[in-house]
């Protein structure tokens, strides 16, 4: 299979999907060239990231990524996701084949977006 | 995973038990070079001959108008080069949706200073002869357009085309590869044939170019004097036996099969139109394949819904394809004025022999909770 199992799991049962009321933090990505997009949407309290819901618009990988990538960061530290590596996307998903790097990318630059809009509200990070 | 499904017959079929039988002795027994002129050449000559008869006899022509070639994309290019190249220079009349055997063939010629028109096509996918027949110039030397669009299924006019050909004196090549041994196809006003084994139940790596008796046209590959020096090579003897089986049942089943899964298809269409919504059939009402429907799914990416479907078991096409981090729509579908959330959204079912009701059931089933998760994904509006 291309895919991993992990990957596959999450692409079938996508966690976190859909939209959030009144979010903390907002941020959009889009892949240059492919048209791929991931909307992560933040609720914060006392500086962690206590739920998290996206949308994407993708082939799978970048559907599961999402998926993974929500889960791996909820209870992280806010300014933490402003480093956040497509490197560490790819590994909540057991790795990526290299025609779908972009997935990783796409999610990565959204849930930074998302973190640094957090951190720019009045209440940032609160 | 318990059930399996294919429906991607029009992208490559499974061999026919009896084509396999047939071809299995030319592998380790009559293995010769059908040009040697010792017993063991004339076996493998005997293979050959029969198959270009039956090929001939389905389509009622003499077999020493058959050349066999190594697939339908030689076919393709035998067809086009071959046309033009035999008459040095001019212009060249093409539809927007042709097989890119036959648009990149024609590019390259474009790039050898031959001019193309590229003709457009309706909503359905249809071309109209009448833009064929506006865009023949004194020079033009050839017009090629497909019988059946592999993607959505639409057939062409070729008869009215082929009477525009024939009225300017210009040869037509027509790519049959979707059609051949599937639906029928009057050849008056054809001069060129393209047609393959490996849609039809028989092997990959063989197919044919028919060329009308006193069509001029050279060969694109140089060597020996095979295939009456239309196509240097030793033939794929095997293949070419595979393929000639395949044929004579197509001509046995055909008629029967045709009304069989043009059924199964209806089938389908009708189960995904009434279980998800924003859906839509792509591709002419009427005159298509029998097989094939190209269901747009609204606002969803179509390499999901193929993904979702491949890990329930079922095989089918994306009509986008994401390679390399670029995804574009099916060409087909931006040539019919498809709008992009549509056209993003394309999947083909192409329907075959072994297609059943259940198959059918099975896939109507699986489709619905897969687009309805992709698009509680799915921003809206985002394609």
């Amino acid at each position: 299979m291309r895919y991993s199992q992990a990957l596959l799991d999450h692409f079938l049962n996508p966690r976190n999907a859909g939209l959030m009321r009144e979010p903390d933090g907002v941020g959009v990505d889009e892949y240059e060239g492919c048209g791929d997009l991931a909307r992560f949407f933040l609720r914060v309290r006392e500086g962690r990231v206590s739920a998290v819901r996206f949308q994407t618009y993708g082939c799978g990988p970048t559907i599961a990524a999402a998926s993974a990538a929500s889960e791996r960061v909820t209870g992280r530290i806010v300014e933490e996701l402003l480093n956040l590596e497509p490197r560490e996307v790819e590994d909540a998903v057991d790795g990526l084949p290299d025609d779908r790097k972009h997935a990783a990318d796409v999610v990565a630059g959204a849930l930074r977006a998302a973190a640094l809009d957090a951190l720019r509200r009045p209440r940032g990070g609160a | 995973m318990s059930r399996r499904v294919y429906l991607d017959h029009n992208a490559s079929t499974p061999v026919h038990p009896e084509v396999l039988a047939e071809m299995l002795p030319f592998f380790t027994e009559q293995f010769g070079n059908p040009s040697s002129v010792h017993g063991f050449g004339r076996e493998a000559r005997t293979g050959l001959d029969l198959a270009r008869e039956r090929v001939a006899r389905f389509l009622a022509v003499g077999p020493e108008e058959i050349v066999f070639t190594s697939g339908g994309t030689e076919s393709d290019n035998l067809g086009v080069k071959g046309l033009a190249w035999a008459r040095g220079r001019g212009h060249l009349i093409t539809s927007r949706v042709e097989h890119h055997a036959v648009l990149r063939a024609c590019e390259w010629l474009e790039g050898q200073g031959f001019a193309v028109t590229y003709v457009g096509v309706d909503g359905h996918g249809m071309v109209d002869p009448d833009d064929v027949k506006r865009a023949v110039r004194p020079d033009t030397i050839g017009i090629s357009i497909m019988h059946a669009n592999s993607e959505v299924g639409t057939i062409q006019p070729v008869a009215a085309i082929g009477a525009i050909a024939r009225a300017a004196g210009v040869p037509l090549h027509v790519d049959a590869v979707q059609t051949f041994g599937k639906v029928d196809l009057d050849l008056n006003g054809v001069d060129a044939l393209s047609f393959s084994g490996h849609k039809i139940y028989g092997p990959k790596g063989v197919a044919g170019l028919w060329i009308r008796k006193g069509t001029k046209m050279v060969s694109v590959q140089h060597g020996g004097e095979h295939e009456r020096r239309r196509r240097a090579g030793t033939e794929n003897v095997p293949g070419i036996v595979g393929l000639g089986k395949a044929v004579e049942i197509r001509g046995r089943d055909m008629h029967e099969e045709r009304a069989r899964v043009s059924a199964l298809r209806d089938r389908l269409w009708e189960g995904i139109r009434s279980r998800v919504p924003d859906a839509r059939l792509n591709g002419h009402p009427t005159a298509r394949l029998p097989g094939t429907a190209n269901i747009s799914y609204r606002g969803v990416e179509s390499e999901s819904v193929v993904l979702g479907l491949d890990l329930k078991g079922i095989g089918v096409s994306a009509g986008s394809a994401c390679t390399s981090g670029s995804v574009e729509p099916s060409y087909v579908l931006v040539a019919m004025g498809s709008p992009l959330d549509w056209a993003m959204g394309a999947v083909r079912h192409s329907l075959g022999r072994s297609t059943t009701a259940e198959d059918i059931d099975y896939v109507v089933e699986s489709v619905e909770p897969i687009v309805r998760k992709l698009r509680a994904a799915m921003p809206v509006g985002a394609a």
